[in-house]
């Protein structure tokens, strides 16, 4: 059974994605490698925030993100999403079908989506999914012990990083300098596949 | 900065119907700090209802109920600021006890459509979503140019995986508001999720006529900007399934006929798309990502 650590630098900027649309759904894929074991979640690319629901740009935002995890010797092992309300915290329909496309070439693919309650708080603002081993749905995991808590099998590689998170976006409001595919279909000039302004790899 | 200026692109906010709350709220304290209010004259109700719902949205309650007092004391029993206070109930209150509060106004008032609209946006968000589209429905056959209404409409519809029924509700937002290009590309999209091709590659080709600048310029010398990369996209997406599979270009709810020349619109999707990652953007910048893309439409 493989375990998961999320690097700093991914945790940030899935929290950047949803602080800059507070009242919007948003969804990307996590970018990493399987290696002895643990799935490490190295960045991820953000994808779009005005229709979750609709599939032409997602079908063309995830192409484009795999070609770009590929040149860069990274695999898309998994999804985010945060909803529209604050204590939704359910994986919609089309995040169960991304994912599930995302198994058929990764097999330990995992998705999170995030806890608005939780957002500010300073905790992990991330609840795991994985597929349920007798069906196709996915449901929140349940894990002993808890997933981020000591010796769990989803760990933070560093447990600083959400309250750096906040901080990062409440002083130095560095979300606005994300951008996801929605927003660079609107300017081609914006990053949202390297996102290097916000690469912020030490805690 | 200046008073001025805050007080310029808080208009344009209002008049845009944008939800930059933390701006606004930033903004907005200090228009009251340095005494702006009385410098605008009729405007200063408007920007103390725009105030109060960007202080709601931020958590800052305290600044919220002191607009919403001055408003109540300016005009009360007004159905404008019942509904603002409907909002600031939402905020802290269960639902019930908002939706027991939007009930009495209707029944004084049962053609206040902003209180009605307010009342169904509670039921989708506590999870009645059957209730809350028998709602909205009904709520259209009384307003029905109401484009912000059917727009809700065709996201609950695609939310629940009922894209037919959302592009139905999307076709009567063209009918009210058929100059907005952005209506356009969402029922492209609509159209494409649904599986009628045909009309979604129609649709993306309406958004390029309607946002690609004026057509005196040589089309070669203009790279397409803003939504119309994005519908070129969209006709390049369409045009390369419909290649693959020339099936899909006769598979159409709406009866549109298959595109005639798809290998051309293919192969013009293909030569935009180029011309947009290959030209500076309107700062001077490059496009990013421009190898991902070239070596997605490069792809057979």
């Amino acid at each position: 059974m493989v375990s998961y650590t999320i690097l700093h630098k991914a945790y940030v900027k899935i929290f950047l994605h949803a602080a800059k649309h507070p009242h919007k759904p948003v969804n990307g894929v996590l970018l990493g490698r399987l290696s002895s074991g643990v799935v490490t979640i190295q960045d991820v690319i953000p994808l779009l925030h005005h229709w979750t629901s609709l599939s032409p740009m997602m079908e063309i935002g995830l192409t484009l993100a795999k070609g770009h995890a590929e040149s860069v010797d990274l695999s898309l092992v998994g999804y985010y999403q945060a909803c529209e309300r604050i204590d939704d915290t359910a994986l919609a329909p089309v995040g169960e079908r991304v994912v599930e496309q995302l198994r058929t070439q990764f097999s330990d693919v995992i998705a999170f989506v995030i806890d608005g309650d939780a957002l500010g708080s300073g905790e992990v603002a991330l609840i795991p999914y994985l597929p349920q081993a007798s069906s196709t749905s996915w449901r929140p995991q349940t894990l002993n012990p808890p997933a981020f808590a000591p010796g769990s099998r989803i760990m933070l590689a560093d447990p600083q990083t959400p309250s750096r998170a906040v901080a990062l976006v409440r002083d130095d409001h560095l979300h606005h300098e994300f951008g996801d595919f929605d927003d660079h279909l609107e300017d081609v000039t914006i990053d949202w596949l390297r996102n290097n302004a916000c690469n912020i790899t030490d805690p | 900065m200046s008073l001025q200026s805050a007080l310029g692109q808080l208009a344009t906010y209002r008049s845009q119907n944008t939800r930059a709350s933390q701006d606004i709220f930033e903004k907005g304290s200090l228009v009251l700090q340095k005494n702006g209010l009385k410098k605008m004259g009729d405007n200063s109700w408007a920007f103390l209802e725009q105030l109060t719902l960007a202080a709601i949205d931020v958590g800052r309650l305290d600044v919220a109920d002191q607009c919403l007092q001055s408003l109540t004391d300016k005009f009360p029993g007004s159905p404008r600021v019942d509904c603002i206070r409907g909002i600031r109930v939402e905020a802290t209150e269960p639902p019930e006890v908002a939706l027991k509060y939007y009930g009495e106004l209707l029944e004084a008032d049962s053609a206040n459509a902003a209180i009605w609209k307010r009342r169904i946006s509670i039921l989708r968000r506590t999870g009645k979503i059957d209730k809350a589209v028998t709602e909205l429905s009904q709520y259209l056959d009384t307003f029905y140019t109401d484009v912000e209404g059917w727009l809700e409409l065709a996201d609950m519809y695609a939310t629940c995986g009922q894209y037919d029924y959302s592009l139905q509700a999307l076709m009567h937002v063209l009918l009210l508001a058929p100059q907005n290009p952005f209506h356009v590309l969402q029922a492209a999209e609509t159209a494409y999720t649904a599986g009628d091709l045909p009309l979604s590659v129609k649709m993306f080709l309406t958004v390029v006529d309607m946002t690609d600048g004026d057509d005196s310029d040589s089309l070669a010398e203009s790279a397409p900007r803003g939504i119309t990369v994005r519908a070129w996209y969209g006709v390049k997406l369409c045009a390369r399934r419909i290649a693959r599979d020339a099936r899909l270009a006769t598979i159409s709810p709406s009866s549109t006929p298959p595109p005639k020349h798809n290998n051309t619109l293919d192969e013009l999707a293909t030569e935009r798309l180029r011309v947009a990652y290959s030209s500076s953007g309107q700062k001077g910048e490059i496009a990013k990502g421009r190898e991902e893309v070239f070596t997605w439409v490069a792809a057979p």
